[in-house]
């Protein structure tokens, strides 16, 4: 991945996908909907792939 | 549009201290030009930027500053090789920092960049940054000037100059708009603006609901605290694989825009916003002052930098302007600048600048070593200087001492070679007994037309030296001795 030389800051990031009209609607449910569920999965389910929402709320 | 005389020529390639926080790109200066050197992946992006439908055309109409190509030898290389490409860009006559800036000016210049950018991203590209450090005025006129800042969006992944916007451009706004709080004095002290934190205690109570206030401070803050050990490249990495496209991007910035649209503020009366009719004048010194200015600038040259202090409502900037080049029209009162930002503004004026600066108390040097933006006193140096009912609130209600006075506007201001309009107001002017009353008896003993003259004449040929009508005020017109 490419960063920019900017910390755009990760709740800034976030937060424009709750002001982002409805597609931005859709993807916050879709982002919180994936943390809610890896809250309840069992820690050994958490692994390869894309960064788990668990690994980053938990850091 | 340089001060002409008082320097000699420059063509020595100078980094401009601003410019470094992008490694990819830096901007430096060579006697009047204004160049950027590009490293190899920033030079792809320019080409890509260059062949774009949506840049050409903000160019055109003067949203973004004149850029063009020129050789890669302009600027030498440095510690990081030599240049991949070299771009010179229009210079802008005066630059001033966001403190600097009325209301409408902050808005203006915000509205330009989300402009900009909602250009920008249908056509795959976005800004770096957001910064209100990325635009500067010509005259009442906001221009984008950090071409630098565009490169190619990747898909699915937010602005990341928001956090930027919110803190020098939209929080300051709020403050101004849903507080009638002065933003100037919170640009000035942090060069990367007001923090979330700092606006979410300021907006408690009925205040959070204010229109931009829930989302773009307490959810923005809550957020940045929860995520705060989350790194950008998970966040990224969950909000693509949730979906975020172009889309919420464009979506985003439409909000913003419809938001600072809406923002506004009424500038109060306040004691100068009327002084044109209470500052004791007659018609008669009225107009006398106003052919001396005139008459003073008037073979001031198409080149010539002005700078009138004290401008009040700008009536003797507009004279200027008729036979110089580009006035700066500096006032301490941001109601006052705002008024007249909104006026030059409706009439598409392009060569006076107004700006928001205590002379007692000029805008600091900011940001890394204090020299990453110079101050107000570092860049205001003119052909012209305008300082017309000025001296005795420095000398008197300020408590500067008038030696000081004269050293600043002569040696500071305006350097050899250079002029100053300049009007005394004698201590029976009843303007001056107001302030003076103020005063112990005595203090201000040695604010007398005598002691102004002589102080005067050690720096300046005295050209010329008028009486008002009404006998208690003296215009002098000076030529800086070298």
């Amino acid at each position: 991945m490419v960063l920019a030389y900017l910390d755009a800051g990760s709740g800034s990031l976030i937060v424009q996908a709750l002001v982002g009209g409805a597609a931005g609607a859709a993807v916050a449910t879709k982002l919180y909907w994936r943390r809610l569920v890896a809250r309840f999965r069992r820690p050994q389910d958490s692994g390869a792939g894309t960064p788990s929402p668990q690994h980053t709320d938990r850091t | 549009m340089t001060p002409s005389v008082p320097y000699p020529p420059d063509t020595a390639v100078r980094a401009e201290p601003g410019s470094f926080r992008d490694p990819a790109n830096r901007v430096f200066q060579a006697g009047d030009d204004i160049l950027r050197g590009l490293r190899e992946q920033a030079a792809q992006d320019w080409r890509a930027l260059a062949a774009t439908d949506f840049f050409p055309p903000l160019i055109a109409a003067g949203k973004i500053c004149g850029t063009e190509q020129v050789a890669s030898d302009r600027v030498p290389a440095d510690d990081g090789g030599p240049w991949a490409a070299v771009l010179r860009h229009e210079r802008i006559p005066f630059l001033s920092h966001p403190a600097e800036w009325s209301f409408a000016m902050l808005r203006d210049a915000a509205l330009l960049h989300l402009e900009i950018l909602a250009e920008a991203v249908p056509a795959g590209f976005t800004t770096k940054d957001g910064s209100a450090w990325n635009l500067q005025f010509r005259g009442a006129e906001p221009v984008f000037i950090d071409v630098g800042s565009f490169e190619p969006a990747r898909e699915g992944e937010p602005w990341a100059g928001y956090r930027q916007f919110c803190q020098t451009m939209l929080y300051p706004l709020l403050l101004q708009a849903h507080l009638g709080v002065d933003f100037q004095p919170w640009l000035r002290s942090r060069v990367d603006g007001i923090e979330p934190h700092q606006m979410r205690r300021l907006f408690r109570g009925v205040r959070r609901w204010r229109p931009g206030v829930p989302t773009h401070v307490h959810l923005h803050d809550s957020l940045t605290n929860r995520h705060a050990a989350t790194t950008g490249r998970e966040v990224r990495g969950q909000l693509r694989h949730a979906g975020f496209s172009r889309e919420v991007v464009a979506a985003t910035i439409r909000s913003l825009t419809r938001l600072v649209r809406r923002l506004d503020w009424e500038p109060p009366a306040t004691g100068w916003s009327d002084y044109q009719s209470t500052c004791g004048y007659s018609a008669a010194d009225r107009s006398a002052k106003q052919q001396f200015v005139d008459a003073a600038t008037a073979d001031a040259g198409r080149s010539a930098l002005v700078l009138d202090l004290g401008a009040n409502d700008g009536t003797y900037s507009r004279i200027a302007a008729r036979h110089t080049g580009y006035v700066v029209a500096v006032e301490h009162d941001a109601a006052v600048v705002d008024r007249l930002y909104r006026q030059l503004r409706a009439e598409g004026e392009r060569r006076i600048l107004p700006l928001v600066v205590d002379l007692a108390d000029p805008t600091p040097g900011a940001g890394w070593r204090s020299t990453e933006r110079a101050g107000f006193v570092t860049r205001a140096r003119a052909d012209v200087v305008l300082a017309l009912a000025l001296v005795h609130h420095l000398a008197v209600a300020r408590n500067v001492p008038l030696a000081l006075v004269v050293d600043f506007l002569v040696g500071q201001l305006a350097g050899a070679g250079g002029r100053l309009v300049v009007e005394f107001v004698h201590p029976e002017d009843p303007m001056a007994q107001r302030l003076i009353a103020n005063k112990p008896a005595g203090l201000h003993a040695d604010y007398r037309r005598d002691t102004f003259e002589r102080l005067l004449a050690r720096r300046c040929v005295i050209q010329q030296r008028q009486e008002l009508p009404g006998g208690t005020r003296t215009l002098y017109l000076g030529t800086v001795r070298d």
